[in-house]
């Protein structure tokens, strides 16, 4: 006992070291399957605060910029608003049931709006955090979009902040979208480097298209509503294997300036997830997320 | 002893926050983040308990990581640094030394201290990115990553001292 108690004397500061190690690497190992890991990311309402109190004072001397963007992208929303209209007017004679109905289809989604409060460009994994949270009707697996485009699908949920894995993520990130007017499905990937560009591989070699066309999410993902804005295509590769086409996308959202986002919950993906997680279950399959 | 505890604790969060709201945001050619808070670490005095150096080190690295959400890249490497500390300062102090000598530009002349701060710096960069990658695939950008930022840190820290040893 008194030797232990004398060896214990001698080292303990090698004792804390292991100690401390071993959190550490706990941390590290365990990040992704544990969910009190909120309180050990920006997700933490402390941290998130204080990041937000920088946000804030970074976006009031960006405003006038940010400001002016706006304007104009609403200008020419509203434009094209305009010409479709009549563009469709033109071509139906009859205008009324078909709008309503897609009104009715996005008002099926509510939309929160949220402020970046800080994220990331340069890592091979980005992460996001933004100011909503469990109490504004933030869950996990929801997805994220901007004025621009998409942005990302939230991972993790505390009270007020929540940690959103944007497009920018090289290991976890895998947006389904397609190619507009053409329909053909493919998965938007991100390998690091650059940040205004992304790769959507799996477009099979029959489809037909070119460069220059946008490309927008399919609706299948249960996470987005179909249409939202990804991109556009910069250039079109092989993949590896010489199956199918890997494009790559120049994307619509400038994650470099990113500050008003809004959060798409959908009042059915809920009940969509539900029902795919009972499937899962019963096949005892380990499908990865 | 108690001042020097507040001292210690006001430079805490000094380093933290400057680290999550300034330096962790540079990203110099992509590669070359300034880990300015291993300095922190690198300024205990001698005789310092060694208990102390390894908390205070394992939880800045906490909250870097918590910043950062990088769980346990930054707490694991830092303690470790914290935990040689102590063992590679006693190396450039002679026996008979001030009890309780601070590292610095002053106290242990240029080229002792370029030893003792360029290695302690370049060990944190290398361990920092090989837990924050884990793995070699991308050999090249870890390498920059490894020097560009030991590099950007020193160059900050030397600044520092040289300021700090005209004062």
């Amino acid at each position: 006992m008194k030797n232990l108690l004398e060896f214990l004397q001698r080292f303990h500061h090698w004792i804390l070291f292991v100690l401390f190690e071993a959190l550490s690497f706990v941390l590290l190992f365990h990040y992704n399957h544990y969910q009190g890991s909120v309180w050990f990311s920006t997700a933490n309402a402390f941290v998130g605060g204080i990041y937000e109190l920088n946000a804030s004072v970074e976006s009031f001397f960006t405003q006038a910029q940010n400001n002016e963007r706006l304007t104009t992208r609403n200008f020419y929303m509203e434009r094209q608003l305009s010409q479709l209209r009549r563009l469709y007017q033109e071509a139906t004679k009859q205008p009324v049931p078909k709008e309503v109905e897609e009104l009715e289809k996005l008002s099926q989604y509510q939309l929160i709006p949220a402020k970046v409060v800080t994220s990331e460009l340069h890592k091979q994994n980005n992460l996001m955090t933004i100011n909503r949270g469990r109490a504004d009707g933030v869950e996990p697996g929801m997805g994220v979009a901007c004025g621009q485009g998409v942005v990302g699908v939230t991972f993790l949920c505390s009270d007020h902040y929540t940690v959103v894995i944007p497009v920018l993520n090289g290991s976890s990130s895998r947006i389904s979208c397609t190619i507009r007017d053409r329909g053909y499905f493919g998965v938007l990937r991100w390998y690091g480097q650059e940040s205004g560009y992304a790769y959507v591989e799996d477009i099979p070699r029959h489809a037909r298209f070119k460069r220059g066309d946008w490309v927008e999410t399919n609706g299948y993902s249960s996470i987005f509503p179909a249409g939202v804005l990804v991109g556009q295509i910069a250039q079109v590769y092989n993949s590896r294997d010489g199956l199918s086409y890997k494009l790559k996308v120049r994307l619509s959202t400038d994650f470099g300036t990113l500050r008003d986002v809004v959060v798409i919950s959908d009042k059915s993906i809920a009940e969509r997830m539900r029902l795919m997680q009972a499937a899962k279950d019963s096949l005892k399959l380990n499908v990865h997320e | 002893m108690t001042i020097d505890l507040l001292k210690r604790f006001l430079l805490f969060i000094v380093f933290v926050l400057a680290q999550a709201l300034v330096f962790g945001r540079i990203h110099l050619f992509h590669y070359a983040t300034p880990l300015l808070y291993v300095y922190f670490v690198t300024m205990f005095p001698r005789n310092y308990p060694k208990w102390a150096v390894l908390t205070w080190g394992f939880v800045m690295g906490l909250l870097v990581d918590i910043f950062y959400n990088t769980p346990g890249v930054a707490s694991a490497s830092l303690t470790l640094i914290a935990a040689v500390q102590p063992y590679f300062f006693s190396l450039f102090v002679s026996r008979d030394a001030v009890e309780s000598l601070e590292p610095s530009l002053l106290n242990l002349g240029p080229i002792k201290y370029s030893y003792y701060i360029v290695t302690l710096v370049m060990l944190y960069s290398l361990l920092f990115y090989t837990l924050e990658m884990f793995s070699f695939v991308n050999f090249m950008e870890w390498g920059m990553c490894v020097l560009g930022s030991g590099m950007i840190t020193l160059l900050l820290i030397f600044t520092f001292e040289i300021a700090r040893s005209r004062a």
